[in-house]
């Protein structure tokens, strides 16, 4: 398990139209996150979710600041769920999970990862004979089976049906507490944040850290326990107070 | 379900009382009228003009070729061994265009300079007629193996190279990103992310190359050879027999035909065969769909 530092990021990017000035989809964030934590990242559209996990990916660079992931003085491995599947059409869930895997052990962390998302027996098939829910567990085998110090996950049940997403959900929370994993969560659902995450930060517009806050609740976590759903009643009630500043920010703005 | 429904309606279009009407519009009957169609054609031709010959006297001298007989004077039976001198003329000159067909494309695809530097060059020869570089070729290298063998590369490999190089350039953005975010390069991220991907544009590329490859071959032979399928053309063209040089044009056609057709198409359809699976496996996917929900 890795510790991930993001010390005062900046990110900006270049003014698409002449006149007006460059987007700023990150300001000034810090936080430091590390152990067997699951923490998720929320906000609003355009608030710079994303572009954090693409800095912290290495796809994307810094404006200013420093994201550095370590791991005991070598380099850390990052595992990767995005929002689509993304697997190779023409290729078997088997060589898909290989694709991404080095070293003497690969078939049987195959097994054992496609076991632990309950895909034992889909191993020959290709993406296209399952269903998007399964694609997408495929997806997160694969990120799991690296072993990755850190796991970034970029929305990776928004794409897929409510029912379906509700089961996934379930799934990611036995496959972490088995696993042991550090992960980084993006998402824009604030409930589904408060189901999964030991911690949420909240992003406002404009990529400013707005809260951080703990969610103490034991594992396993249901969409329907009171509990979990009393912390998610709270946490949005927080967000729609964010949102009603920004936007009283805004007319001031235009006003002055 | 709707889709399994949906499948299941579209495939059972056969039974009826339509059976005779069904062959009639099958495609093997729509291909074989048009094989019938142009005999027909050919041989009212040849009613009108007389350096076209019927095919029944092209047919007849083709099958002595093969068989020996007389011509007018005897011959050998020399088909297969132009045949045989051809074949190795040709599969060599594609297997080089495909080698450097796709290197070139994959720089050019892969590399803004070398797109810059390149694409302009390769455009031209596409452009360029395979019967220019059988006289250019000629003129280097005199009669022999190398000047066909060159011709049938220089003809081919743009295509190839062109190909390859749109194949490049449509790999999906998604997966190359997904293939750098996981750090994979290299050899792995060429065959199991470019290569696959390009296979469909690299299958129309080797088909191009066989049919410009096989032209090609022809003229070589035609001016640089003293042997092959396009030397025996050339031959019964200057002896001022007709039936002889079209017996060859329709060998050769029924060649380019047949390789098509048993070899090319089934190569394509193994390398589909994931599109395939796809297709066939539509209805048991509707029923995993639910089982997935339920047994999640």
């Amino acid at each position: 398990m890795a510790t991930l530092q993001v010390e005062h990021l900046r990110k900006t990017f270049p003014a698409i139209e002449r006149g007006s000035g460059p987007t700023t989809a990150i300001d000034d964030l810090t936080f430091e996150i590390g152990g067997h934590v699951f923490v998720s990242v929320v906000g609003p559209s355009g608030c710079g979710k994303s572009t954090l996990l693409n800095i912290v990916s290495g796809i994307e660079t810094a404006t200013r600041g420093s994201v550095t992931v370590s791991q005991d003085g070598r380099p850390a491995r990052l595992g990767y769920v995005f929002q689509e599947p993304r697997l190779l059409p023409w290729r078997t869930v088997d060589q898909n999970m290989r694709y991404v895997l080095d070293g003497d052990d690969v078939r049987s962390r195959v097994e054992e990862y496609l076991r632990m998302v309950g895909l034992r027996d889909s191993g020959d098939k290709f993406p296209g004979q399952l269903s998007g829910g399964m694609q997408q567990r495929v997806g997160i085998a694969r990120a799991f089976a690296v072993e990755p110090d850190l796991l970034l996950m970029d929305e990776p049940f928004s794409h897929l049906d409510a029912i379906t997403a509700r089961s996934l959900r379930e799934q990611l929370q036995a496959i972490w507490t088995e696993a042991k994993k550090t992960v980084l969560f993006v998402t824009h659902d604030i409930a589904e944040a408060v189901q999964l995450s030991n911690r949420v930060l909240i992003l406002a517009p404009g990529g400013r850290l707005y809260a951080d806050v703990p969610i103490d609740l034991p594992y396993p976590r249901r969409a329907s326990d009171h509990d979990v759903a009393m912390a998610q009643a709270e946490l949005l009630g927080r967000f729609e107070t964010m949102q009603e500043e920004a936007d009283a920010a805004d007319v001031t703005d235009v006003a002055s | 379900m709707s889709s399994a429904t949906v499948a299941a309606s579209s495939r059972a279009p056969g039974r009826g009382p339509n059976r005779i009407g069904q062959v009639f519009r099958s495609d093997g009957f729509a291909r074989f009228a048009s094989y019938v169609f142009l005999l027909v054609l050919w041989q009212l031709l040849s009613l009108y003009e007389e350096r076209f010959p019927p095919p029944a006297e092209v047919f007849g001298f083709l099958w002595t070729e093969v068989t020996g007989g007389s011509h007018g004077g005897v011959v050998r039976g020399e088909f297969w061994e132009h045949f045989a001198a051809t074949l190795p003329r040709f599969t060599i000159g594609i297997a080089i265009s495909m080698l450097l067909g796709v290197l070139t494309g994959v720089l050019i695809g892969g590399s803004k300079a070398a797109e810059a530097l390149l694409k302009d060059t390769l455009l031209m020869l596409v452009a360029l007629p395979a019967i220019i570089w059988a006289f250019l070729t000629q003129m280097w290298l005199g009669l022999g193996d190398y000047a066909v063998v060159i011709t049938t590369f220089l003809s081919a490999f743009p295509f190839v190279a062109v190909n390859v190089v749109q194949g490049i350039q449509a790999v999906p953005r998604d997966l190359r990103r997904m293939s750098g975010a996981f750090h994979i390069a290299g050899y792995r991220r060429l065959r199991h992310l470019l290569l696959p991907a390009v296979a469909g544009y690299l299958f129309a590329g080797l088909r191009f190359a066989v049919i410009i490859g096989w032209n090609a071959v022809l003229l070589g032979e035609w001016f640089s050879s003293s042997e092959g399928v396009g030397w025996r053309s050339r031959y019964w063209y200057d002896a001022n027999r007709y039936q002889g040089f079209v017996a060859w044009v329709v060998a050769f056609i029924a060649f380019i035909v047949l390789l098509d057709r048993l070899v090319l198409v089934r190569l394509q359809r193994r390398a589909f065969r994931w599109r395939d699976a796809q297709l066939s496996d539509m209805e048991r996917q509707a029923d995993e769909i639910d089982v997935g929900v339920t047994g999640a």
